[in-house]
């Protein structure tokens, strides 16, 4: 029997239970391993723990909102290298480019399809 | 008179008596429900994650109350679904008794009958509903309207465009709302926004324009450029933060010539404008503004600058004349 | 011999009259309140407030924070103001030119920065020395300036705010973390109507707070706290609802309302010459409005948002309760014109009416209508039986609004979980009637002293801070 290599990990942030139920059990399916925050300080404080391979953040979320948590990433070389998707409600032009400047690899607005989403984490991690 | 007093004091007795039961007895029992209820929701809740995730799940198994809940908690996550996932709590719901059961509610007697109706058709994402729903914005209620007003925007009714911004310019429903549905509408609402942009009526010009900005992109702006030209301010105002949400270029000389505009706000969002779109070539005119033009759009026009050019800014801040805002814009610049 | 009899009858017909359509007028409220409550909650499921944060057009607002030697709380206020949930605000911190370090502590934590930032000069303040942004939270501005009182600082908060929005905001109130969604609710559905807006105050005391925030909600272990517990349930939950729905709502508490900054320029702002500067401007709001006969509404928005420190001693009590009725009788004789007056709607006929008699005059009319029962009851005219029997109605009514209150809050909000405080809170109606009232209506009764004199200062309230919980450790993974 080969040995498993662990499923890469997946940290998701937000302050709804509902996203994150549904976007865990999306990436569980898609074979990942969930981690769960549900605010922005905690979101960070797990990166730099868990080391996780891609973070999901909300940017509307209580603490730090999603582009203060990306920045904190970037700014940290420990977790400077994961890659994040952000969750946004409101896209207008002026937050996307927030996000990315925040240095955001990516980002999904909600109402938001899991499939789709599971698509992109993958795209992403396919790539490293 | 006495016996007026003692009567008077029994039965306030006996009130008050009725009402520390009703207290016990409504705590006690409605903390006994919603244990049993979320109780209900934990299991129920990875059989709803099941359905939407696309499990074949047989439910003919659950009795009523678990089906109602169930309901619920996938009507709650239809709320942040989009894609194959909401077109599964479509076909789920199509299936269910449950969508015809609200479909008739919206002609109940009782108002918020209609309004939980109203809102539920939405988180059903079943289409079926709309021509009912556009028909309910006239009703009498305004929790109805507001409800109803919502779940088109979920259901993404591009019909509906039209009748959600008049609602809207009316007044008969929130502005929030209806502004906030024909945004989960998209860009198929924007045809039905093209033609209520040449309607007689300001207002509706004025709302169709700036739902232009949030929702259209590059070609749209030459017909926001020709709405500044528009002979009422608030739509010249509404087409100037339209230019600058979608930030393209060509909408630099037409907000350029409107800071010459007779109206402040209309300078003021013209301003703003300016910034998003990065025009260079508005800075001495923006300079100007900043040093001479009232309060609120010097102020615009001098984080104008400050986004465009900020060694300009700075520069002009120490000159003699610069004014109040040029030096604030400065020295949040440094800050 | 006559004259005292006469006199003695006369009061005491006044006092049972007033006490009977006191009580009426309670009765009538309670009902009001419990449908509009039953109503809005209703609403409140179909809109969470979720929509109205994700929402585009939800308008910014600037935060108002008058600080004057606020030194031990200051740094928390301002981080949970900070934290609100809000599209977009601002906070706007006016130091009224403190003695102790309340700026200080504000430049080391949150990395101030001087800035010239331009200033409207609309509303009349005490000179400014300086404004700071914050380098880490670019909404946070301080504005520094002689010490000149709340209203002067609040109106130079005005001054500096930048949205067309403005929320005053006490700098030691603890605002939940949705309040300003759920205060602005009103005016972004009616934006063109709804002018401004009023949160209700709940007492801290007793309740679990973490930077900022009040994680568990408990009655307060001091009585007299818990007695105002109740009273503010009774009297702001029920009053306020019932005056919001007439239109005639006199006050927004001063702790937390928000208000249409165009309007409160206009009116000049806050008036530097009451303690009750919070309803003035309303007062003045609904005047303005009335008097130009424009469509608008005030209103009041029930969702608990806004806790504050209630007085934990008599002292504190008294000198409280005397300012607020000073400032009743400030704003009502500086508004006369409106009581009796139809012109201004049910504000005038009924709100400004009721608030003159039973708030404002009534202390008086309890406080001596009770020796002139006395005394009726002396010169044989009044049987045993009925003075018994009515002081037993009387406090049997009151126990009875004491409970709707408490039934109503349990229906709607229930923020006291627990069935222990429950029973607590119905054992404390009783002593409401009894007792607690009547020290209520002295020194109420005082305040008219207070009033003669032309007392004008606000009184110190020994700042405790608030009793903050260690961090909990963190949960292992």
């Amino acid at each position: 029997m080969t040995v498993n290599v662990d499923p890469p990990l997946v940290l998701v942030a937000d302050d709804d239970p509902d996203i994150l139920d549904l976007v865990r059990y999306r990436l569980e399916r898609s074979g990942y391993a969930v981690a769960t925050a549900t605010d922005g300080a905690e979101a960070v404080r797990l990166a730099g723990e868990l080391d996780p391979a891609l973070a999901v953040l909300d940017v509307m979320m209580p603490a730090l909102n999603g582009f203060e948590a990306t920045r904190a990433l970037r700014d940290d070389p420990q977790t400077a290298r994961i890659p994040v998707i952000l969750l946004t409600t409101k896209a207008q032009e002026e937050d996307v480019q927030e996000g990315f400047a925040s240095g955001a690899d990516d980002y999904l607005r909600k109402p938001f399809s899991p499939r789709e989403l599971s698509a992109r984490v993958q795209a992403i991690l396919g790539r490293r | 008179m006495l016996e007026a007093l003692g009567i008077a004091a029994l039965t306030l007795a006996v009130l008050s008596t009725i009402f520390l039961v009703a207290l016990v007895l409504r705590r006690t029992s409605v903390a006994r429900e919603e244990r049993r209820r979320l109780q209900a929701e934990r299991r129920l809740r990875s059989l709803a994650l099941d359905i939407v995730g696309g499990e074949e799940i047989d439910v003919s198994g659950l009795a009523t109350e678990e089906l109602a809940i169930l309901a619920e908690v996938i009507g709650r996550l239809s709320r942040n679904l989009s894609g194959d996932a909401r077109r599964r709590i479509s076909a789920y719901f199509a299936g269910t008794s449950a969508f015809a059961t609200e479909l008739r509610s919206l002609g109940d007697r009782r108002a918020w009958r209609r309004a939980t109706a109203a809102y539920r058709l939405g988180d059903m994402a079943c289409d079926d509903a709309v021509p009912r729903l556009i028909r309910s914005l006239n009703d009498r209620d305004a929790d109805v309207r507001s409800a109803t007003a919502r779940s088109l925007g979920r259901l993404q009714a591009h019909e509906a465009t039209e009748p959600l911004l008049l609602s809207l310019v009316v007044g008969v429903v929130p502005r929030a709302i209806a502004f906030r549905a024909i945004l989960d509408i998209g860009a198929t609402a924007l045809p039905g926004l093209h033609r209520l942009a040449r309607s007689s009526d300001a207002a509706v010009r004025a709302g169709a324009i700036e739902l232009i900005g949030w929702l259209g992109d590059a070609s749209d702006a030459e017909l926001l450029v020709g709405a500044m030209n528009d002979s009422a301010a608030e739509v010249r105002a509404r087409a100037a933060g339209a230019l600058g949400r979608l930030a393209e270029d060509e909408g630099a000389t037409a907000l350029t010539d409107a800071l010459d505009d007779r109206i402040y706000f209309v300078r003021l969002h013209a301003a703003r404008a300016l910034g998003q779109v990065g025009e260079r070539e508005a800075v001495p005119r923006l300079l100007q503004q900043a040093r001479e033009d009232r309060f609120e759009a010097a102020r615009a026009a001098a984080e104008a600058i400050s986004r465009i050019d900020p060694q300009a800014l700075l520069a002009a801040a120490e000159l003699p004349d610069a004014g109040p805002h040029l030096h604030e814009a400065a020295d949040l610049l440094k800050a | 011999m006559s004259y005292l009899h006469d006199l003695a009858v006369f009061l005491a017909a006044v006092t049972l009259t007033y006490f009977a359509a006191l009580n009426l007028i309670y009765l009538a409220f309670t009902a009001i309140a419990w449908r509009s409550l039953v109503e809005h909650l209703r609403a409140r499921g179909h809109a969470p407030d979720d929509e109205v944060f994700t929402s585009p057009v939800t308008p910014p607002v600037s935060v108002l924070v008058p600080a004057y030697n606020e030194g031990p709380t200051i740094v928390e206020s301002v981080h949970s103001l900070l934290s609100l949930r809000y599209p977009q605000h601002e906070v706007i911190v006016v130091n009224d030119g403190s003695s102790d370090d309340t700026l200080e502590r504000l430049k080391t934590e949150f990395d101030l920065v001087p800035v010239r930032k331009a200033l409207r000069f609309l509303l009349p303040t005490a000179p400014i020395r300086g404004a700071y942004v914050s380098r880490r939270h670019r909404n946070l501005w301080i504005v520094d300036k002689e010490n000149g009182g709340k209203s002067d600082a609040l109106n130079a908060a005005v001054n500096a705010s930048r949205y067309p929005y403005v929320c005053a905001i006490d700098a030691d109130a603890i605002l939940e973390e949705d309040a300003l969604l759920r205060v602005a609710r009103p005016i972004i559905d009616e934006p063109e109507v709804v002018v401004a807006a009023g949160g209700i105050v709940r007492i801290a005391n007793g309740c679990r707070i973490d930077h900022g925030r009040v994680l568990d909600v408990r009655l307060p272990r001091s009585r007299l706290a818990t007695l105002q517990v109740l009273e503010y349930f009774r009297a702001f939950l029920i009053g306020r609802v019932g005056w919001s729905r007439m239109n005639a709502l006199l006050s927004i508490s001063g702790a937390f309302g928000m208000f249409r900054r165009s309007l409160v320029e206009t009116v000049g702002g806050y008036s530097r010459d009451t303690v009750g500067e919070d309803i003035e401007l309303v007062v003045k709001l609904h005047r303005h409005m009335r008097e130009r006969d424009e469509r608008y509404r005030i209103e009041f928005v029930p969702d608990p948002v806004c806790w504050t420190e209630a007085p934990e001693t008599l002292a504190q009590l008294s000198r409280q309760r005397r300012r607020w009725h000073r400032g009743l009788g400030e704003t009502l004789w500086r508004h006369k014109p409106l009581a009796g007056n139809p012109r201004y709607g049910w504000l005038g006929t009924a709100a400004v009416p009721y608030f003159l008699f039973f708030e404002f005059v009534g202390p008086v009319i309890e406080l001596l209508g009770l020796p002139a029962i006395l005394v009726w009851w002396i010169f044989g005219e009044l049987s045993v039986l009925f003075l018994v029997g009515f002081f037993v109605v009387a406090v049997l009514l009151g126990i009875l609004l004491s409970l709707a209150a408490l039934t109503l809050e349990e229906h709607s909000f229930r923020r006291h979980r627990e069935g222990r405080e429950i029973a607590r809170l119905i054992g404390f109606s009783l002593v409401e009637n009894i007792g607690y009232r009547q020290l209520l209506a002295f020194w109420r009764f005082v305040a008219f002293f207070d009033l003669a004199r032309g007392r004008n200062d606000w009184g110190e309230m020994n700042r405790k801070g608030f009793a903050t919980i260690k961090e909990a450790p963190l949960p292992p993974t």
